[in-house]
């Protein structure tokens, strides 16, 4: 791969589904991936919050199947790739990964928490055996030392994995962070290093740069930061910062300014910010996508949210773990006599 | 189906194995089908007469059907660790217990290390009760030389392998696996011999396992793209599994107790040259992508002058037969 040649993989229409409680239409997903194809993006990753199979009361119900937000996508798309995100246990290979293979999902991205990359083996070795492209994807990875990270990092490449994203699932990595462990996970693998930010603590886009100068070949980002919590990478900037650092897309600047547009019309009912929960969520180093569920909850038990997310930092939970919110309700709003 | 064409004269070579009863631990794997397929030819050819006994944790299909027909095979279902009675006529062990699927290296990283380690004592232990053991093959494997600087690796040479990682767990197992058996032979004279393998390509592979040439052929025979991550320039050498067999019966005629022999072909290609070999010989025009990912261009190649000079052994099937044969298989059974 060449030195300044990256890659940039939009999650907009995946991890946005977050901010949206997964409610994406049939006209979002066409429209936006019709504009997508004319920006020249290397991918993009549609579906629900948390991947295949994932629609559920625990996380949340999509408005829309899986199949019906793949084939949306694929029909309006030519060259630019389609990828889905799969967590074993949501995702099934018989229920959800062969008919995604069927519908022409081209990029397979199957997520651990990150030191549980083990659960990953069938999954990943299945896709690669179908041909398809499969990364092997370290969420929350800010929960985790280098060292290990890179243990479980050469357990996926093992499996087959193509590529290792790293996900600061909570916005809570600072840059040294960053650059500590994908320095280490570049020098240590055959296959690329790819980061996955969300801005929680404003530094979505400065540590994807970080994240490139200490060897990452891969950026995530999402179309107006697009995204659960305080959202992602912003694609566009990111776009715009990376031709002045001379590293090579293939996207076209215009195209992507013209998709931002399209997405403050198409997919944000309103603007994404930093709030003060978002915060909390970055500070507590608790996976932005449990906040949506906390406010709700906190509602419903009358406690302080940014409580019930410090108590679950203490706790240390991942995604997946949602149902911890409502014991962490009840047990504080006890403790407060009520 | 027949794989081997053994000539009288050679099997005067390994005529030692008349009457004989061999026991392969690892039966249902990859060198277990293959010693099977070598020793039905012989009992049926040229009355060898052979008793296979097979151990492994879990029968397989293709072995129950195989032991269903016939009278010389026998199937010893036992965990490798707990093996504790085997009849008291073996002579000959064949101790292949052990995958070198390094996913499963990765997954399972103390049960790997364990099999190979308790395995490999058990097998020592259950040997020492045997009144006729004539030998014992430790197969090994080529990653315990670790990293080297040379071309063609010879069975002195000494790499470096970093205990403190979890790349380790194969090749450090296997060392241990190596000296325990020494260990043995030292204490109690067990006629043990290393035996250390390279790579392989032929039916019996399991086709999903994550290597290189696998992935070319699967890719090549499904008009896909074949992929090559690094820059294309590692070499490899790959023996055919009818000449793996012939290596491993004749040593255990005539290797040398104690002494450390390769099992595996000296032909070097690199993965770029193999990847338009596959191409070529399927006949399909499919791209090959070399994608730069890594610099790494490591040889991994046996020097097999010992085998050739000591126990007068050579490669039948060279690389471009052995991807003719090993392509029309595939195509069957993919």
């Amino acid at each position: 791969m060449d030195k300044n040649k990256i890659i940039i993989y939009d999650v907009s229409l995946r991890d946005g589904s977050h901010a949206i409680s997964h409610q994406l239409s049939i006209e979002q997903i066409s429209k936006y991936a019709k504009a997508a194809e004319k920006a020249k993006l290397y991918a993009i990753e549609v579906g629900h919050g948390n991947g295949l199979g994932a629609s559920s009361l625990l996380v949340g119900k999509s408005k829309l199947s899986d199949e019906i937000m793949l084939k949306t996508a694929k029909e309006n798309l030519v060259n630019t790739k389609l990828g889905t995100h799969v967590i074993p246990g949501f995702a099934t290979i018989n229920n959800n990964i062969n008919r995604a293979i069927d519908i022409g999902v081209d990029i397979f991205r199957v997520a651990s928490h990150s030191t549980e990359a083990d659960t990953t083996q069938r999954h990943i070795s299945y896709i690669r055996d179908k041909g398809k492209e499969v990364y092997g994807l370290l969420m929350s990875a800010h929960m985790t030392n280098a060292d290990i990270l890179l243990e479980e990092a050469i357990k996926m490449q093992a499996y087959g994995a193509e590529a290792i994203v790293i996900l600061d699932s909570a916005g809570s990595m600072l840059p040294h962070d960053v650059k500590k462990r994908v320095e280490l996970l570049s020098k240590n693998l055959k296959v690329p290093v790819g980061f996955h930010g969300h801005n929680n603590l404003g530094l979505a886009v400065s540590n994807s740069i970080v994240a490139l100068d200490s060897g990452a070949k891969i950026l995530d980002a999402s179309i107006k930061g697009f995204g659960a919590g305080a959202g992602n990478t912003q694609l566009e900037v990111l776009v715009g910062l990376l031709t002045k650092y001379n590293y090579e897309t293939s996207i076209d600047l215009y195209g992507v300014l013209n998709l931002a547009s399209l997405a403050d019309k198409l997919l944000l009912k309103e603007a994404i910010t930093i709030s003060s929960l978002s915060i909390v969520s970055g500070l507590s180093k608790v996976f932005s996508g449990f906040s949506k569920h906390i406010q709700r909850i906190s509602i419903k038990y009358d406690v302080d949210p940014r409580d019930v997310f410090f108590e679950l930092g203490r706790q240390k939970v991942i995604a997946g773990q949602e149902d911890k919110i409502i014991d962490v309700a009840i047990k504080l709003s006890k403790a407060k006599g009520k | 189906m027949n794989y081997f064409n053994i000539s009288l004269n050679e099997a005067i070579k390994i005529g030692a194995l008349r009457n004989s009863e061999i026991l392969v631990t690892g039966g249902t794997g990859f060198f277990g089908k293959w010693i099977i397929e070598i020793i039905a030819y012989l009992n049926d050819n040229l009355e060898f007469n052979i008793k296979l006994y097979l151990v492994a944790r879990n029968n397989s299909l293709y072995i129950n059907e195989i032991i269903k027909k016939r009278n010389d095979m026998f199937f010893i279902k036992n965990d490798v660790r707990n093996l504790r009675e085997i009849p008291s006529t073996v002579e000959y062990i064949i101790h292949a217990a052990a995958t070198p699927d390094n996913s499963i290296h990765m997954s399972n990283p103390i049960e790997v290390m364990d099999t190979i380690a308790q395995g490999t004592k058990q097998v020592l232990d259950v040997a020492l009760g045997l009144d006729n053991i004539k030998k014992i093959l430790n197969i090994s494997s080529g990653q315990v030389y670790g990293t080297l600087h040379s071309n063609m690796i010879s069975e002195n040479s000494i790499g470096t392998i970093d205990t403190n990682s979890i790349n380790s767990i194969y090749p450090e197992a296997k060392r241990y696996s190596e000296t325990l058996s020494i260990a043995y032979k030292s204490l109690y004279k067990l006629p043990v011999v290393q035996v250390r393998p390279f790579s392989f390509i032929g039916p019996h592979m399991g086709l999903e396992k994550p290597w290189a040439i696998n992935n070319f052929i699967k890719d090549a025979i499904k008009f896909r793209k074949i992929k090559i991550f690094g820059n294309g320039k590692p070499i490899r050498s790959y023996m055919y599994p009818t000449d793996m067999a012939w290596w491993l019966l004749s040593m255990l005629v005539d290797s040398k107790n104690g002494v450390i022999y390769n099992l595996g072909s000296s032909e070097g290609i690199s993965l770029e040259k193999l990847a338009m070999k596959i191409k070529t010989k399927v006949g399909v025009d499919v791209n090959i992508d070399i994608l730069n990912m890594n610099e790494d261009s490591a040889v991994f190649v046996p020097d097999d002058s010992l085998v050739k000079n000591r126990l007068d052994l050579d490669i039948k099937v060279d690389i471009d037969e052995a991807l003719d044969k090993t392509i029309d298989w595939a195509i069957k059974v993919l």
